[in-house]
């Protein structure tokens, strides 16, 4: 597969991923896994760094973990219900909310992967909506103002609270939440009630 | 279906991890109720992985994918990840902290019609506790210091300001007094968790408030 970078190249790329995916599931092909491990890997290490002390000091760990995950549960994929990078950042995720856990020594009978069950039932919309979301709000994510934008790579890149985050930007929580709820608008989430 | 929901914030700290671990369990909970939450929960979850992709890249070493290439085979395949939404018995989550029915739990009595459970999540800073109301009675009025997130698992229960039913989900800040009363027909069970002690403010139930100390576990 040739590495195109076109106009429409994230939808495009995340086409070759959701295939790699397969090839994996499939037929437990290294090389289409040595292919999602080149994109995904500098991903991953940089979203361990941008976490917890504790994450960063861990970030290599936590590839490899991530990584593997992805190998083992690769026929639980479904491309009808989840976009490839979707499906990878969720395990990303999981695996650095349990890296944190075990790590801060908390003895819980819960693991992420209950916290955060996976998509059930395609009827709540169809494969074609949701990759036409995740495009959209891809490109939205480009024209979000810098101060919506920064705001959300705190909470969800750096893992921290909208509290943390007025404390460290200076702000009040009130004008945090407030720009949370426009950037919400503006990328036409369902969030807002 | 329900309807009342987590709030913006909650959601986001929800889908992003960064919320405390009891609080995040009963925000899961009612997702096992709420379509529009489940689906707001994957738009959001979209939202992540687009700021995932913008991130810069760090460089990692070839021989990490050596390492990672030779243990991929010496790991048994795990069961399958998928979680089913509860029909009529309590959602699975629950079920797995309870360890079994409510009826096999250990409940502590807070006034003669409320009782209530605490279950250990191991959140450090979160009590997460479930309550039984009788039919018709009241928990009596109380203020918060902290937050309070509830969510009804069977029957129903009003306060002033408004009236919920299976799976709806409430957050009470600090300094907000309420006194919830069960419907007449049916008993009440909900999950209540607190980062800081309710405080009955009747004086008849003041010599309760020491017991209520919260217990994170």
């Amino acid at each position: 597969m040739a590495d195109t970078v076109g106009i429409d190249s994230t939808g495009k790329r995340d086409d070759e991923w959701s295939q790699c995916l397969q090839l994996v599931a499939h037929a437990r092909d290294r090389e289409a896994f040595a292919r999602l491990f080149g994109h995904f890997a500098p991903l991953i290490k940089a979203f361990a760094l941008n976490g917890s002390a504790l994450a960063a000091a861990h970030a290599e760990e936590l590839v490899q973990e991530v990584m593997i995950k992805v190998w083992q549960k690769a026929s639980a994929f479904n491309p009808h219900k989840a976009a490839a990078s979707t499906w990878i950042y969720t395990i990303a995720r999981n695996c650095r909310t349990d890296l944190y856990r075990r790590l801060q020594k908390f003895d819980t009978p819960i693991n992420a992967d209950d916290i955060w069950p996976e998509a059930e039932s395609d009827e709540l919309f169809a494969a074609v909506q949701q990759k036409r979301e995740a495009t959209r709000i891809r490109e939205m994510l480009q024209e979000l103002p810098h101060e919506q934008c920064q705001i959300l790579m705190k909470v969800y890149m750096e893992g921290k609270s909208h509290s943390e985050v007025a404390e460290e930007l200076d702000l009040p929580l009130g004008t945090v939440k407030s720009r949370v709820r426009l950037a919400m608008k503006k990328l036409q989430l369902m969030v807002e009630r | 279906m329900a309807n009342y929901h987590p709030d913006t914030r909650l959601l986001n700290e929800y889908s992003s991890g960064t919320l405390p671990l009891a609080q995040s369990v009963c925000v899961s909970l009612h997702l096992n109720y709420c379509d529009q939450c489940r689906r707001a929960h994957q738009q959001l979850q979209q939202l992540g992985s687009a700021l995932f992709e913008e991130m810069a890249p760090q460089q990692v070493d070839d021989s990490l994918l050596r390492t990672v290439m030779s243990r991929l085979d010496d790991e048994v395949q795990p069961l399958s990840y998928q979680s089913t939404p509860a029909a009529d018995a309590p959602p699975p989550l629950i079920q797995r902290l309870m360890r079994g029915d409510y009826e096999d739990l250990g409940w502590e009595k807070v006034t003669s019609d409320v009782r209530m459970s605490r279950l250990r999540t191991g959140d450090i800073d979160n009590e997460f506790a479930l309550y039984h109301i009788r039919a018709g009675a009241s928990i009596p009025r109380h203020t918060h210091k902290g937050t309070e997130l509830t969510l009804v698992l069977e029957g129903g229960f009003s306060d002033e300001e408004g009236h919920y039913e299976v799976g709806d989900f409430i957050m009470r800040d600090a300094e907000q007094q309420h006194s919830p009363t069960a419907t007449r027909d049916r008993d009440c069970i909900c999950i209540g968790v607190l980062d800081a002690p309710i405080k009955f403010t009747d004086w008849k139930y003041r010599v309760v408030n020491p017991f209520l100390k919260i217990q994170p576990s």
